[in-house]
């Protein structure tokens, strides 16, 4: 199934010639192009629900009723329409829950076997670098922090990532 | 036992006027008070994401300067020492003294001004009492009144004053980081021996040897300013310093609301920074680098990564 293999791509789960694959199918076939950048419309409004929580009902109640009624014997028809585009609207806000909800389910039993197969890929919440260490210690002394528990704070800057050798 | 006298007495003032309007912020300079100034020695859990980390945190109080260690318990050893605003880290099998620049204690620590500033910028209540490391915690909640911060909850011990538990909360209520002691001795009985043993003397000596030999830095104007700093947050340093591995001293600007910090590093950038650029974390702490106009941007601060980016993208250069 495409909507499978291009989930799995996105999730970093597809091997280098697999994803090259992907790619050069993704580029000619406008159908799996579509559902490419639904798939990331999705995982944008999952991470940052914040900018799209919003009703927008209201907002497409205003755009239909600004919709011309030309002729008022035909306004049956067209409330009928709306009516069909109401529900294919609904249909689709109800699809994206779905997929919401399932990639919810899967993540965190994914997360840890995409981290461990594929280090080169970035995940969206990124860990603090070892190497940024010595910025954390310099912003510790100074952070109110260490009043208030002491020096348990610190261990922030000498934290270890199990897997990862201690630099 | 004097100091227990005099803590005693802060106590209870603090909980005559409890009634008053910012008497709940009194809980910060308790707790700040009780750390600087008690015995304990304990085991604390300290947790973000699926990161969880044991610790053992020993601090003792000696002709009024403190000695405090830190030592990790799960994974590679660690160790950290602290004693009279310097640090000394033990990695990979050596202690090493880092490039401290506080110089000596700074307490008492929460000015008045930034009471104020705290008042300004959250919402204190009081959220019961709990039970941790089998003590009695007063419960107090800092809620942020937007969101370039975290919500912060603390468990105050309420016979000691001593911080037992603490948790960062994002804007969703969802648990950001937290610490909590799970087993605690206070006061008498805690081991200082330590203090004593040859190999801390030692490197602790050596410490103070190389860091006279440091340069250490002075406070500066560096020229650099925060245009869109969050509300209540004040400079509280700026120093330039050397830091470990850098060709060239390090700028730091360090801005606090009483109860997080933000810090801006500036940096001439030597051109391999490629990799850096972004966002990251680790529990509660955010970290956001850039390079602008060859020059290496880091903002490291315990607030969300909302507010570590809007201060780099509104850093200016307002010098000569």
């Amino acid at each position: 199934m495409m909507k499978h293999e291009i989930s799995a791509l996105m999730d970093g789960e597809l091997f280098e010639d697999e994803a090259e694959i992907m790619f050069d199918q993704l580029k000619q076939d406008p159908d799996a192009h579509r559902e490419w950048a639904v798939y990331h419309l999705i995982g944008d409004v999952l991470r940052q629900p914040e900018y799209v929580h919003r009703d927008i009902s209201t907002g497409v109640r205003e755009r239909l009723l600004n919709e011309p009624t030309v002729l008022a014997p035909r306004s049956h028809a067209i409330k009928q329409k709306a009516r069909v585009f109401a529900l294919s609207a609904a249909a689709s806000v109800l699809a994206v829950g779905v997929v919401a909800w399932m990639s919810l389910q899967i993540s965190p039993e994914a997360a840890p076997q995409m981290a461990m197969q594929q280090p080169d890929i970035r995940p969206v919440n990124l860990q603090i670098q070892p190497k940024s260490n010595d910025y954390l210690m310099a912003h510790q002394e100074f952070s109110p922090s260490n009043d208030m528990n002491g020096g348990a704070s610190y261990m922030r800057t000498v934290t270890y990532n199990p897997g990862e050798k201690s630099q | 036992m004097r100091v227990w006298a005099g803590f005693c007495g802060l106590l209870l003032a603090a909980n005559v006027c409890a009634a008053e309007g910012n008497a709940r912020f009194d809980w910060l300079k308790i707790v700040a008070f009780a750390g600087h100034q008690t015995d304990y020695s304990g085991v604390f859990v300290y947790q973000y994401g699926n990161h969880v980390e044991t610790s053992r945190i020993t601090h003792v109080v000696e002709t009024d300067s403190e000695y405090e260690k830190l030592e990790s318990l799960d994974g590679p050893k660690r160790e950290i020492i602290r004693h009279h605003g310097q640090v000394w880290c033990y990695k990979n099998h050596k202690m090493v003294q880092v490039d401290s620049h506080q110089g000596q204690v700074r307490f008492p620590l929460l000015l008045t001004d930034q009471l104020s500033a705290l008042s300004e910028n959250y919402r204190v209540r009081e959220a019961g009492i709990e039970r941790v490391a089998g003590y009695d915690t007063q419960v107090v909640l800092f809620q942020p009144k937007d969101n370039l911060r975290y919500t912060h909850m603390i468990w105050v011990h309420t016979d000691s004053g001593l911080l037992l538990k603490s948790a960062v909360l994002n804007d969703k209520m969802k648990i950001v980081e937290q610490y909590a002691f799970t087993q605690l001795k206070i006061g008498s009985g805690v081991d200082r021996s330590w203090i004593a043993s040859s190999a801390t003397t030692a490197s602790l000596g050596t410490g103070k040897a190389k860091s006279a030999s440091n340069k250490v830095a002075a406070p500066v104007n560096s020229g650099w300013v925060v245009d869109a700093l969050p509300s209540g947050f004040k400079k509280t340093m700026e120093v330039v310093r050397p830091m470990q591995g850098k060709h060239a001293p390090v700028t730091q600007l360090v801005f606090s609301d009483g109860l997080s910090a933000i810090s801006v590093f500036i940096e001439p950038a030597d051109g391999d920074e490629d990799d850096v650029e972004g966002l990251s974390s680790r529990g509660a702490v955010n970290l956001y680098q850039k390079v602008v106009d060859k020059h290496l941007f880091n903002v490291v601060g315990e607030v969300p990564p909302k507010a570590v980016m809007q201060v780099l993208d509104s850093v200016r250069y307002n010098g000569k």
